[in-house]
């Protein structure tokens, strides 16, 4: 349906994009994930006609969009990073705004209006100036804006960013919702794997400008499958201790936290009775060491050597 | 584009108050700098008798508008002259006057001028009484009150005019400033509703309006047609209340003034795209736009009359700075009374200065993504 084709972009000296290749499928949730300047934005960006690629190709329903836009941009709603509403300006003044510019008008636009409100649960903040509102109710917003004109195609540049916990649930909720009910195709864009477990059927995973990885949830975590991530939690770490685990042969990864660390080993090597003997060794005591299947984080962790939020 | 003039004046009246600001700060500044005397005229020394003072001569010369005539001893008189204080002092007597010249320039020859017709029009009055005074008592009052209607409604007027003559007007504080400020505090006004642009590029609502079916043109055209009316909204204000209220004379040419005000509000507004496109963030354009605004007005003869400027860098400056040509416009309608093809020049400058500018700042806009 929609794809990017050997897509790079080049700003100056700067290849934020190199030679992307991704497709996104009516009616999939595709998620995008990266680190800050992984080249996240700069993808969507091509991918929704706002930027030109420096080279490649864009296309919709197989047809290139670079010359002729207009297609794509009817059937596309935005979500940017950032809140992009007129603070001074009240929630259904901001709603009527976007409305006009899709030439929605009288009964139409105010019965649009009215859907989103519902759907974005602030029909009771319809006549507050958005520069009031909370962060997720902005963020709310600005997701209802984005659906005023009915999009088939939904692209969120991390929606969720800044926001807590109970407006981030309902912002991933109401994806789900609009996903499962109407059958919007979303790209998801964030760097908090777990909205992307809960959200997308299929992943593509960058860093650097390059896509490092792509596939189903399952898929991906397949990378990790002669692996096992283990993890080590203690009060404190002693520097002795942690010197003797970066010395062990057997541990591909580490990634050392305040009260945690994780390692990634071999699935047939047994660590547990070493890392038990490796603290006695260091005058550690160790409060848990847990097995664990992979997980997306564990298989960034793995390909880029640094985690997401790094 | 119907839709985003909608949010715009929304915004405005809901936020009026940068408007309101520097509307204000300009009626003050030309009020407080308008008032306040300045260079209103050229001070001459003169001595005379108590009694020349007293008679239809000093009171002539404390009459007029040009020069301000100080009397004082002829010794004062002639230490002013001699430590280079004065151009030119004045002895007056009864029936005939002393020009001393310390340096010989236009004031003297326009002083003596000055001088000269006051004694001209003593004699003729006294020629008049004479005249009357060979007549009855009757015929002596009828021809007085004849001759005073005769002067104050002439058959007709001769209105001579030549550089800083006593019938012309070169230099007036309260309208120089009432321009200047303005001029001056439209372009924060004007520039600040041209910033918009660069935040709704940053925050996204741009990108969201480029991917709904307005095109580009009606998002620029929206934008600027509604910085022109916020800008000359402004400068109407101001006038408005200079005319009407403070009572500040346009030479009966209020009108054709706030029409000029046209060609120079759309040249500032071009001038801020082009300082929009040039900037990559709200810092950067809080920085510049104060030193662009003040040079401008340094060079532009808001503050000062552009013809005291004597670099040749700050005029050659000037030539390209639309304040320049917006007093310019201002000046010779008003003050000097200059008919409209007299100030077609700097109306055309204006104008091509708005167009060269606006194509200049959308085209780097659009081509450096800002």
């Amino acid at each position: 349906m929609l794809e990017l084709v050997d897509s790079t972009k080049s700003f100056k000296k700067v290849k934020a994009v190199k030679k992307l290749n991704m497709f996104i499928e009516k009616g999939e949730i595709v998620g995008l994930l990266g680190p800050n300047g992984a080249g996240k934005s700069t993808a969507i960006s091509m991918l929704s006609s706002l930027m030109e690629p420096t080279s490649g190709d864009v296309r919709y329903c197989n047809k290139s969009i670079l010359k002729n836009p207009a297609p794509l941009r009817k059937i596309l709603g935005m979500v940017p990073q950032e809140i992009a509403l007129y603070e001074d300006l009240t929630a259904i003044e901001n709603l009527q705004f976007f409305g006009r510019l899709y030439r929605m008008k009288g009964k139409e636009l105010q019965r649009k209006i009215d859907v989103i409100l519902e759907l974005i649960g602030l029909t009771d903040h319809r006549k507050d100036i958005v520069k009031k509102f909370s962060g997720g109710m902005k963020r709310r917003l600005n997701i209802g804006v984005a659906l005023l004109h009915d999009p088939e195609v939904i692209i969120m540049d991390e929606p969720t960013v800044g926001i807590d916990p109970q407006s981030r649930n309902y912002i991933l909720e109401t994806v789900k919702r609009l996903n499962e009910e109407r059958q919007m195709t979303v790209l998801y864009t964030s760097h908090y794997m777990e909205e992307v477990e809960f959200l997308c059927d299929r992943i593509y995973i960058m860093d650097k400008g390059n896509l490092i990885a792509s596939g189903t949830k399952q898929e991906i975590k397949q990378i990790l499958s002669a692996e096992n991530t283990i993890s080590i939690k203690a009060d404190r770490w002693n520097d002795a201790f942690i010197a003797s685990i970066e010395s062990s042969p057997t541990i591909h990864r580490i990634k050392v936290e305040e009260k945690e660390i994780t390692i990634v080993v071999p699935k047939e090597v047994n660590m547990f009775s070493e890392l038990a003997k490796m603290a006695e060794q260091a005058g550690l005591e160790l409060r848990s060491i847990d097995i664990n299947s992979p997980t997306l984080e564990d298989v960034f962790l793995h390909l880029t050597g640094r985690a997401l939020r790094d | 584009m119907n839709g985003i003039l909608v949010a715009k004046f929304t915004t405005f009246i809901r936020k009026p108050w940068m408007f309101l600001l520097f509307t204000t700060m300009s009626i003050i500044f030309a009020l407080i700098l308008g008032t306040s005397g300045g260079m209103t005229s050229i001070s001459v020394p003169v001595y005379g008798s108590s009694n020349i003072q007293e008679s239809f001569i000093g009171k002539s010369l404390e009459k007029n508008d040009v020069y301000t005539f100080n009397w004082m001893t002829e010794k004062e008189m002639l230490d002013l002259i001699a430590d280079g204080k004065s151009e030119v002092g004045v002895i007056v007597k009864e029936d005939d006057f002393q020009l001393v010249v310390g340096v010989e320039s236009t004031n003297a020859q326009m002083v003596e001028q000055t001088i000269h017709d006051i004694y001209a029009k003593k004699l003729q009055q006294e020629k008049l009484f004479e005249e009357v005074e060979a007549q009855t008592d009757s015929e002596k009052q009828l021809l007085d009150e004849e001759y005073k209607t005769a002067m104050d409604s002439p058959v007709f007027t001769m209105k001579t005019s030549n550089f800083s003559s006593s019938e012309a007007f070169v230099y007036d504080n309260e309208t120089h400033f009432l321009f200047g400020f303005t001029l001056f505090f439209v372009i924060y006004t004007i520039a600040y509703n041209v910033l918009p642009i660069l935040l709704e590029k940053k925050e996204g609502i741009w990108d969201r309006m480029i991917l709904s079916p307005v095109r580009k043109t009606e998002m620029y055209i929206a934008n600027l047609v509604y910085s022109f009316f916020e800008g000359y909204l402004q400068v109407l204000i101001i006038f408005l209340v200079f005319h009407f209220w403070i009572g500040v004379d346009f030479q009966g040419r209020f009108l054709e003034a706030v029409l000029l005000l046209i060609p120079y509000v759309f040249a500032v507004v071009s001038l801020s795209i082009f300082i929009t496109a040039c900037v990559k963030n709200a810092q950067q354009f809080n920085a510049v736009l104060p030193i662009v605004a003040v040079s401008m007005a340094m060079i532009g003869g808001a503050y000062w009359p552009i013809e005291i400027v004597e670099s040749e860098v700050l005029l050659a400056l000037s030539k390209i700075n639309p304040l320049t040509y917006g007093m310019e416009a201002l000046n010779g309608m008003v003050v000097y009374g200059y008919p409209l093809e007299e100030v077609l020049l700097p109306i055309s400058i204006l104008v091509l200065m708005g167009v060269v500018l606006m194509g200049l700042g959308i085209h780097l806009m659009e081509r450096r993504h800002v």
